[in-house]
């Protein structure tokens, strides 16, 4: 079996890791670097459960091949946070009860935070179609809209 | 919120701490089934039937055995046969097929290899012969006269032993007088209704690791509502004693009732057994969605007969559930559940029927949603007949403490009236409907359960305090204990540890289903808390050398006029008590379990403004508002998230959400994309109105809230799609190409 | 004697009838008491019910105490998801 070595920044960090080519790069992320906060819903790109940023972008990691990863600089729900100082998104998800069961939350956060960095005063209105590539079964979505209004009004006041 | 009652002032019940494993879950930290992995660990994949109904001739794995990475092959073979009467027999053929595929799906045999990727090309290489055996693939297939059998073992319950059926149930409901009640109806409304199969939807497909030891104990990490029912069902299914199997709940991605059975682990523990190694199983989506427990499918006729002023007299009706391959009783259950108005005269033909397709599971609260859309339809059409206001009609109806339930037994407290009140008053209901929209509301209820829960509070020396439940945590309930505990024992929230734990560091739990965690689970946590309180009490008397009848527990601490001499007492906290337990007699731990009698049903109210396009026949909700009787919210955020998770998953149940089969019982919507679930785009914001009237049979009152949300949203927005377009839609979905279909139908 | 409600799916062992009155000091010995007098009745109400008890909803009540003035509702069992 021939394996495909990749190099990549993973929050902010330089990693190496070997795949197969027919791995995705969720595979990879969370059987090759234990980094297991993206998940996989779906395999095919519809629930956003596995949602990274790559190069500043919203990406369904499910939908990348692994050895697609070479020279990018990705960030997954482990890299939010700074050291022991959450993201504004994760400490308003907490305060909001935006998560029910967690598992579609890792996806929403890079979702939201990937609409934020580019639009950081969004309607409502922006804020769900920004955010309709993630499924959430739990929650209903209302109380993951009201946590990222209230972490946009946090993040332009900070 | 609206109280009712005199509400006593808690310090922590009512209110919302950040749940104490949140953390984890936004650092990406939280374990999920798939997130667990275990050295040396190989990965199980299956052989699905690709026919709806086939007798198996003969299983080849000789190339599949021979394959790269491959370490065993199972089936049916390897697992013991049940009695026929067995509690599990039925889950123990769902697992794995016995002779006889039953559905499209139906596992036939499982591979575990070195990796997945091997595992799947192995699966593939299994060589099956069938002889094909006709399917049944609907609820009139299924109840046609002379049909062939779905599923040859399957007898009719409650009727005397008997020839296979494809019923599973035929059983009847009634009281009052039904036929002279309707003669003298000054009005009768029938309609007829079909709800196709709809998914759970859980966004975390099944997945497992189980790791058997050569002592022949299996270890097992899962997805799962209750962890207790995943030993029992996995120990059955292989033949062993229930000691034989330990369960670790790990976090659990969605269930919503989807979740209280077993698929994987059985088979994983078999496949690791044979191995020696660890097997990890996780489904596809496609799996998910092909081959486990749908809801039933259902065809329902309602007849309702009211006097001009309003009096609904007589309920008449007729409904057959289709639950998959094996039998259940959802068809009586539909019934029973119709509990919300006095209806003096009720009768229901009730009937629960098989068909080639996947074993149904509960989706929230089981056969109601289907019930409810009926019959709410046909409420909603007797309104519209007679001028009134729906929720006036439902007022002047709505069933009290001591008005029978369909089933027979009357109401205990419940909180219709005060929820029809709430949203009577509501900023929703009061307020005009939008321009170019229109408005529905609808009722529904759910019974709630009780069953058997354990929990254990240990303090440690420094006065905190680690709460042990085995409820899996579906929604935040976890907290909820938490919360119950410090509000008894008088101690911050955050002093309290709670711990979902493994089935032997607990005592037996049932599952986290029927809406009963924060209720039976909460009774056990405050019981032992009490058992403790008792047990500081003692303590405190040894310290402060007085008599323990001299003692009270008061706000977190021990108080004793006897002791240090001023009235009143000096206080010894739990804290300063724990600090001294090894002095006192050694650890302060405390243990309570129950099998919880009276659950306190839940109803509902809700509302909806939307506006129907009619060229395209999408319907946009505009706005929406779920009232419902929590009993006592302990944490409000995590009753009010049960209500809008339950409003938007009734919202899809209503607009989109359906299985399409094709014509030899294949799935062909098998994908999120096909399969389409509500997205945030799709919705407004979820307004909820929690009405507390406490259930007397907890120690704060509370009332499961979990299921009833699902009830009322098909009605509630078939009600306004009528209101907005003078269209009843009686099936379900009301997508887009039916709601055009109809307005076409009603012309201009 | 308790008064004992029965559902529909119940009556055909008792000819119909929907509310019988027997002896006993637990639902157990109602239950025994009712299969005396309607062979079959018993064995099907053990096979997994669940009884309302004087308002509160039992599960498994076999051991349940009741007095001559208790009204027992033996019901499917309830469920949930």
């Amino acid at each position: 079996m021939s394996r495909t070595h990749v190099n990549c920044i993973v929050n902010g960090d330089e990693v190496d890791f070997l795949t197969t080519d027919a791995s995705s790069l969720l595979d990879a992320l969370r059987d090759e670097l234990g980094l297991t906060g993206a998940k996989e819903g779906c395999g095919t790109g519809d629930c956003g459960a596995c949602s990274i940023l790559v190069n500043g972008r919203i990406n369904c990691s499910c939908l990348m091949l692994a050895p697609e990863a070479e020279g990018s600089d990705i960030t997954t729900v482990e890299g939010m946070a700074d050291g022991e100082h959450l993201h504004p998104l994760q400490q308003t998800f907490l305060e909001g009860a935006a998560l029910q069961c967690g598992v579609c939350t890792p996806g929403f956060l890079l979702a939201a935070k990937a609409l934020l960095d580019e639009n950081p005063d969004p309607t409502e209105t922006e804020i769900r179609y920004g955010l309709a590539g993630n499924l959430c079964r739990c929650t209903g979505y209302d109380k993951i809209i009201r946590s990222v209004q209230e972490a946009a009004v946090q993040l332009k006041g900070a | 919120m609206t109280a009712t009652e005199n509400r006593p002032t808690y310090a922590y019940v009512g209110t919302r701490p950040i749940r104490h494993d949140g953390y984890d879950k936004v650092i990406g930290k939280a374990r999920f089934a798939a997130d667990q992995n275990l050295p040396g660990q190989l990965h199980g994949a299956y052989h699905r039937s690709p026919h709806a109904h086939a007798r198996i001739v003969s299983i080849d794995t000789s190339v599949a055995a021979n394959m790269p990475g491959v370490k065993a092959i199972i089936t049916g073979d390897d697992f013991p046969t049940l009695d026929a009467k067995h509690p599990n027999a039925d889950t123990a053929t769902n697992v794995m097929a016995r002779g006889t595929a039953y559905y499209h799906g139906h596992a036939i045999a499982a591979v575990a290899a070195n990796t997945r990727a091997e595992a799947q090309a192995a699966a593939a290489a299994i060589n099956v012969e069938y002889e094909l055996l006709p399917a049944i693939l609907s609820i009139d297939e299924s109840m046609a006269e002379g049909a062939p059998l779905a599923n040859e073992t399957n007898h009719t319950k409650f009727a005397p032993p008997g020839e296979p059926s494809n019923f599973s149930t035929i059983t009847n409901l009634d009281r009052g007088d039904v036929d002279e009640a309707m003669d003298a109806a000054d009005v009768v409304i029938e309609r007829e209704f079909d709800c196709a199969h709809v998914h759970q939807g859980y966004i975390e497909p099944h997945a497992c690791v189980v790791d058997t030891g050569p002592d022949g104990k299996a270890s097992v990490w899962c997805s799962s509502q209750g962890h207790f029912r995943v030993r029992s069902m996995t120990a059955d299914v292989l033949g062993w004693d229930k000691s034989r199997v330990k369960v670790t709940p790990a976090e659990i991605g969605g269930g919503f009732g989807g979740k209280t059975t077993v698929y994987l682990e059985p088979i994983a523990a078999r496949l690791s057994e044979k191995t020696g190694r660890p097997v990890k199983i996780v489904m596809s989506r496609e799996e998910v969605l092909r081959a486990t427990g749908p809801a039933p499918e259902a065809k329902l006729k309602i007849k309702i007969g009211a006097t001009n002023d309003g009096e609904l007299t007589a309920i008449d009706g007729w409904m057959a559930y289709g639950v998959g391959a094996f039998g259940d009783m959802a068809g009586l259950i539909g019934a029973m559940s119709i509990a919300s108005y006095k209806l003096p005269n009720l009768r229901m033909e009730t009937y629960t029927v098989l068909t080639n397709t996947p074993k149904s599971a509960a989706y929230r609260a089981p056969s109601a949603p289907h019930a409810a859309f009926a019959v709410e339809s046909v409420v909603d059409e007797v309104a519209l007949k007679l001028g009134m206001d729906p929720v006036e009609l439902r007022l002047k109806n709505a069933a009290v403490e001591g008005d029978l339930t369909a089933m027979g037994m009357p109401h205990p407290r419940v909180g219709l009236v005060e929820c029809l009140e709430a949203m009577k008053v509501s900023d929703h209901y009061t307020s005009d409907v939008p321009d170019g929209a229109a408005r529905g509301m609808a009722v529904g209820f759910w019974f709630n359960i009780g069953e058997e829960s354990s929990a254990t509070v240990n303090l440690n020396d420094d006065g905190t305090a680690i709460v042990l439940t085995g409820s899996p945590d579906i929604g935040g309930s976890r907290a909820s204990m938490a919360i119950m505990a410090a509000e008894r024992l008088g101690v911050d929230v955050y002093s309290v540890t709670p711990v979902v734990a493994d089935t032997e560091a607990v005592g037996f739990t049932d599952v986290t289903e029927g809406s009963r965690a924060t209720f039976a689970t909460g009774k056990a946590v405050v019981q032992a808390c009490d058992d403790l309180i008792e047990q500081l009490k003692g303590r405190a008397a040894s310290i402060m050398s007085v008599e323990v009848d001299q003692v009270t527990w008061v706000d977190g601490a021990a108080i004793s006029a006897a002791h240090g001499g001023s009235e009143g007492g000096e206080p010894l906290t739990l804290a300063a008590i724990a600090a001294q337990a090894k002095r006192t007699g050694g650890p302060l731990t405390a243990t309570a379990s129950l099998n919880a009698a009276g659950a306190g049903p839940s109803f509902a109210v809700h509302c909806a403004d939307l506006s129907v396009d009619e060229e395209t026949g999408v319907v946009s909700v505009l706005r929406y508002t779920a009232v419902q009787d929590a009993g006592t919210a302990i944490h409000p955020s995590y009753v009010e998230g049960q209500l809008q998770g339950g409003s938007v998953q009734g919202i899809g149940w209503a607009l989109n959400e359906e299985y399409v089969y094709n014509a030899d019982g294949v799935m062909d919507n098998a994908s999120f994309l096909d399969y389409r679930i509500p997205v945030a785009s799709d919705l407004p914001l979820i307004e909820t109105i929690i009405v507390e009237v406490p259930n007397p049979a907890h120690p704060y009152g509370v009332r499961g809230v979990g299921e009833t949300g699902i009830v009322p949203p098909m009605a509630t927005i078939a009600n306004a799609i009528n209101a907005a377009t003078g269209v009843r839609m009686t099936s379900l979905p009301m997508s887009p190409p039916k709601l055009l279909a109809a307005l076409n139908k009603r012309g201009k | 004697m308790p008064t004992i409600h029965l559902m529909t799916h119940h009556r055909p062992f008792t000819g119909g009838e929907a509310v019988v009155k027997v002896d006993g000091g637990t639902v157990g010995a109602v239950i025994d008491a009712l299969e005396e007098r309607y062979p079959g009745l018993g064995e099907m109400l053990r096979a997994g019910s669940s009884a309302g008890i004087d308002g509160e909803v039992h599960a498994e009540p076999e051991y349940v105490p009741v007095s001559p003035d208790t009204t027992i509702y033996f019901l499917a069992p309830l469920v949930g998801g």
